[in-house]
Parts: structure tokens; C-alpha cells; sequence
């Protein structure tokens, strides 16, 4: 009797114990979640939060009541409308040592991209007799995510990730051209807020045609949800994870065919066709912006080079 | 790492030999630095420094935890480096641990002293909440995204740069917790504490290569090093910790040598980096 007494107290200890740190937990959430917001005001308020913290108030809440990611007003939570894209930012050439390098930035998800080759094929049982070999590798920073990562390296979700950029690239280097030769794309994610995917396929697409890698066309990509009942362009990380319908798509604008295609959840076909519409606008409008960056960087090569 | 010829090999040795490297610097100029900070938006405290074609990130980020047992009243400060595979195909998939490994060790014996914490240009018991309860862990995070040489010292001036840019929010106790309970606390999110990091020392590498040694090396100068030694010097002069690398002796009396030649050069890399530091938390400020 004494002894199953003394275990329930001691059971009671522990589960207060969890509760209390639980507590802690959220409380920082909370505090943590209200800095981001503070920076995101100044900052103009029109970029995205940044992710996890957001993301354990935005469960919590779900957990009361049906979160709205979509206000009356027509809305969204960092303040864009439906249709309209995070601010996109790229640069070329931003890794010296690489053959072509580029960063793309959409709101706040941030990466790099650099291009080895084409080159010498390292491992000669892997060598291609009539295409070039093309290998991908997407890596995370430490810092990326809100809270710290610890084991970034060659889980699960990379390798996909990693795959898919790949055949996306694939689809659209003229391997042919290149054949018993080599071509790397890295891509490092410095900042994780959504829409890694098509920050890195945007990116590579820029590394690969600075390292001037023949291509049929440029390959852009951008998602697009179905939330609240409203086809919403340019998921950022609250949104992905609200757990409706994310459409990944990637396409070859000139070409107008597209190379990449992913979608989780369900939607209706008429519903589908919506949001695909609407994530074909987004790869149209990265291509163009896409091009001026290209077309502003060949200026200035062609006036460095004094023609 | 870096295929050279022959020739190639001994332009840069002779080069060395004469005071006239292959970029045109003399032995113990360093290349000109740039500072950028607050580029990771979700850490507290950030910079990057590129350095020729050098590029590193180093990123701070702040977690409440328990201390340790043995210290209740220091904080944990873990540093972790990671070369992207960007930097060098060869960083790929595990390619980079070894050299990441080597990296983070040194960092953490020149910034963080020895095991028991004295030494460490980081103060770790301003990081202590309550005593052996509740501390500062700080993560700091550097990420090599281009690599061309002089990795260590590139990336002691990020981490110098982002401590700098780094607050820590201020923590409320809630009192009236005793014995072994974990007390309630609250983070504010108004006030933040600036890190005093007049202590945090630089770090300086010397390579040498054939009679003579070099500062701020570039990665061909790299691969025709016997040996190198990084010194990590404070603003007062104080040795914070050394390293030696590469494969052959040195002899004692050079090393001597080496000590007081860094210091003569971290005063200067000290002065350019805060100089540098303030100039780009000013301009963060400003947009």
C-alpha cells in the first residue's frame, strides 16, 4: 500500500516536472515569436516570419480554434494578398571559386547555389558514355530553421530534395553536348522559410547558366497553396505547414512545359487547376525577373570586358 | 586541393622568398576584409566576413539551459563549424568533416581557453540566469560558403563580428522558487544585453612556407606550407590560445618569433575589424 502510494507521488512529480518545463517552453515561443514580429515591423513589415517559433504558437492555436491565414480584409499573415509573391532577390557570382555561383532570396528564405563543371568525371564507374553526369547536393545550414538543427546532414528530406533538383536541372542541360564529363550543383540553405524547393531550383537555374552550361531554357519554380479557401501564391513556412494543399511547380518558361510537379494533401480537379494557374503566374513572373538579373549581369561582363 | 605545376610552385615560393606574393602583397599584409552583419534574421547575432575570396557566416544563437554540474556558475558556449560543399566539391556529403572537425577544435581552444572556461574571451558567467539552474547556452554556428585560404582567422573575426552583433534577451526570475525546483522565468522582449567583446580575441595565422612565414595565406599559398601556427591575441596583447598545424617541426625560437610578429599584426586586424564591426551595425541600423 505504502509503496503504490509513494510511486503514484512520484509519477505526479515527473508529470508536474514536464508540465513545468512545457510551460517554459511555450512562454518562450511566445516572447521569441513577439522579438521576430518586432523585427518583421521594422523591416517594413512585408517580409515573412521566420519559422518555428511561429510554427508551435500556430499548432497551439490550431489547437483551439481554426486558424485564419486568410483575414476578412483578403489579407495574409505577413501581410501580402493572395496572389502576390514575397519580395525575390538574386545575385550572381557570389562564390568566387565556383565555375557559377548565384543567391536567390525569396523573403526570407535565403540560398546559395554553385556550379562545378563540366568536368572530369571523379568516379569513372559512374561516367556517362553519351551525357554528361549531373549530381546534386542540397545542404542546410546549422542556422537555418528557428530552432537550431543538429544533424543537418544526409537525412531523409535532403536526399529527396536533392533528387528532385536534380532531375528538375536535368530536364533542361543539354547533356548531350557533354558527354564522359561531369556538372555539380550545391545548394546551401542559409535561411529556411518556405519554399526551399523553388529558392533552390531558382538559384541553380541562375549557377548554371553563370557558369554558361548549355540549356534549353531557364528552369523557374514556385509554389502555390490552397488555404481558407483561397488559392494563395508563394507559401511561406506557417502556411506550408498549415497543412493544406502545397503545390510545387516548376517550369521552362520559352517552352512552356513544365519539369517539376509535386503537390501533397488533397484538392478538388477545378480547385487544382486554380492553384496551378496561379503557380504557373509565379514561375513566369521569377523568369523574368530571373532574365533582367541575367541580362544586367552580361552588361556588366561585356563592359568589364571593355566591348 | 589546389592542382599547380611545378612552375607555378616555384613562383609562389620564390615570390614568398622575396616579400612579393602573387597578388602583390608583401609577407604580412592581409588581404582587405569586408563585414557585413544581422544577415541571418532568425539568430541572435550574425555576420559574414568574406576576406579575398574567402566567404564565411558565422551565426549566435542564444537557448536557455541547465549549466553543468561541475561550473554552476558558467554558461556553454559550443562551437560548430561546417564547410559547405559550395566552398569545394570535395566538401561534399562527409568530405568536409575532417576539415570542419579540425576547425571547430581550434575555435574552441582559442576563443573558449580550457576545459574549466578560465581564459575564455567569451565571459561565460555573465551568461548564468540563476546560479546552476537556468543559463545561456550559445550556440555559435560558422558555415564556410567559399573557401580560398585563411579559413580559421576569417572565421574568428565572423564570430568576433557576430558576438558583437549579438543580444541576449534580458530574463526575469520569478521569485519565491526554492530547493530543487526550476524557476519560472521570463524572457523579455524589449530588453536586450549587449556582449562585451572587447575580450574576444582575433586570430592570426601564420604559414609558413620555405624560410620565411606569411599572414592571410590564399589557398595556393596553402598547399606549399610546411607548417602554420594560429595565435588567437585580445586587444591587450594576451595570448588566448594557440594552434600548430602541418606536418613538419618548427623550431622553438622561430615560434617565439612568430608570437610577436602576430601581435604586432592582430593590433592591426583588431583596429580594421572594429572599425569594420561598427561601420556595418551602423549601416544595418540605418535600412
Amino acid at each position: 500500500m505504502l509503496g503504490s502510494l509513494y510511486r503514484l507521488s512520484k509519477l505526479v512529480q515527473q508529470f508536474v516536472g514536464l508540465m513545468g518545463s512545457k510551460v517554459i517552453r511555450s512562454i518562450f515561443g511566445g516572447v521569441r515569436l513577439w522579438a521576430f514580429l518586432r523585427g518583421c515591423h521594422k523591416n517594413g513589415g512585408r517580409q515573412a516570419q521566420p519559422p518555428a517559433q511561429l510554427f508551435h504558437l500556430s499548432v497551439l492555436l490550431t489547437q483551439f480554434q481554426e486558424m485564419e491565414y486568410v483575414s476578412p480584409e483578403g489579407l495574409r499573415l505577413d501581410g501580402r494578398r493572395p496572389m502576390e509573391m514575397r519580395q525575390i532577390r538574386a545575385e550572381i557570382g557570389v562564390v568566387a571559386k565556383a565555375d557559377g555561383s548565384a543567391l536567390f532570396e525569396m523573403g526570407n528564405t535565403k540560398v546559395i547555389a554553385a556550379v562545378y563543371g563540366p568536368r572530369e568525371v571523379q568516379n569513372r564507374s559512374q561516367q556517362l558514355n553519351d551525357s554528361a553526369l549531373v549530381r546534386c547536393e542540397y545542404t542546410m545550414a546549422n542556422f537555418s530553421t528557428g530552432d537550431r538543427m543538429r544533424k543537418p546532414k544526409g537525412d531523409r528530406r535532403s536526399t529527396e530534395i536533392s533528387l528532385v533538383i536534380r532531375q528538375t536541372m536535368e530536364a533542361c542541360i543539354m547533356t548531350h553536348l557533354m558527354p564522359r564529363s561531369q556538372i555539380d550543383i550545391f545548394v546551401q540553405v542559409l535561411q529556411a522559410d518556405g519554399g526551399t524547393r523553388s529558392a533552390c531550383i531558382n538559384a541553380a537555374s541562375l549557377a548554371l547558366a553563370d557558369a554558361g552550361i548549355p540549356m534549353r531554357d531557364l528552369v523557374t519554380s514556385c509554389s502555390a497553396g490552397y488555404l481558407n479557401s483561397t488559392p494563395l501564391l508563394d507559401l511561406n513556412y506557417i502556411e506550408d505547414s498549415a497543412g493544406g494543399a502545397d503545390v510545387t511547380l516548376g517550369i521552362m518558361p520559352k517552352l512552356d512545359k513544365v519539369t517539376l510537379l509535386q503537390m501533397d494533401a488533397k484538392l478538388s480537379v477545378e480547385t487544382f487547376e486554380n492553384v496551378m494557374q496561379l503557380a504557373i503566374e509565379g514561375c513566369k513572373a521569377v523568369a523574368t525577373y530571373i532574365r533582367e538579373v541575367l541580362l544586367e549581369n552580361t552588361k556588366q561582363l561585356e563592359y568589364r570586358r571593355g566591348i | 586541393m589546389v592542382g599547380l605545376s611545378i612552375g607555378e610552385k616555384h613562383f609562389i615560393q620564390g615570390g614568398i622568398a622575396q616579400d612579393l606574393r602573387s597578388d602583390g602583397r608583401k609577407r604580412l599584409t592581409t588581404r582587405p576584409i569586408y563585414v557585413e552583419t544581422g544577415v541571418i534574421s532568425q539568430a541572435n547575432g550574425s555576420a559574414r566576413v568574406r576576406m579575398g575570396a574567402t566567404d564565411v557566416i558565422a551565426s549566435v544563437k542564444a537557448e536557455l539551459g541547465r549549466p553543468n554540474a561541475l561550473q554552476p556558475d558558467k554558461g556553454k558556449v559550443v562551437v560548430n563549424v561546417d564547410c559547405s560543399p559550395t566552398a569545394a566539391p570535395m566538401f561534399e556529403g562527409r568530405g568536409g568533416e575532417e576539415l570542419s572537425a579540425e576547425l571547430s577544435v581550434a575555435l574552441q581552444c582559442c576563443l573558449l581557453g580550457g576545459k574549466s572556461g578560465s581564459g575564455a574571451g567569451i565571459d561565460l558567467s555573465s551568461l548564468v540566469v540563476v546560479e546552476g539552474k537556468i543559463c545561456w547556452d550559445l550556440y555559435i554556428d560558422g558555415l564556410v560558403v567559399s573557401s580560398d585560404g585563411n579559413l580559421l582567422d576569417a572565421l574568428g573575426a565572423a564570430i568576433k563580428a557576430a558576438l558583437s552583433n549579438t543580444g541576449i534577451p534580458k530574463v526575469n526570475v520569478a521569485a519565491g522558487a526554492s530547493g530543487d525546483e526550476q524557476p519560472e522565468v521570463d524572457v523579455s522582449d524589449e530588453e536586450f544585453l549587449q556582449f562585451d567583446t572587447s575580450r574576444v580575441p582575433v586570430i592570426v595565422t601564420l604559414t609558413k612556407v620555405g624560410r620565411h612565414y606569411i599572414v592571410d595565406a590564399t589557398s595556393e599559398e596553402e598547399s606549399q606550407m610546411s607548417s602554420a601556427v594560429s595565435i588567437s591575441i585580445n586587444r591587450q596583447g594576451h595570448i588566448c590560445g594557440l594552434t600548430k598545424r602541418g606536418g613538419a617541426g618548427l623550431d622553438p625560437s622561430i615560434i617565439l618569433d612568430m608570437i610577436s610578429v602576430a601581435k604586432t599584426v592582430s593590433e592591426q586586424l583588431i583596429n580594421t575589424l572594429d572599425s569594420h564591426i561598427a561601420a556595418a551595425e551602423a549601416g544595418e541600423e540605418e535600412s
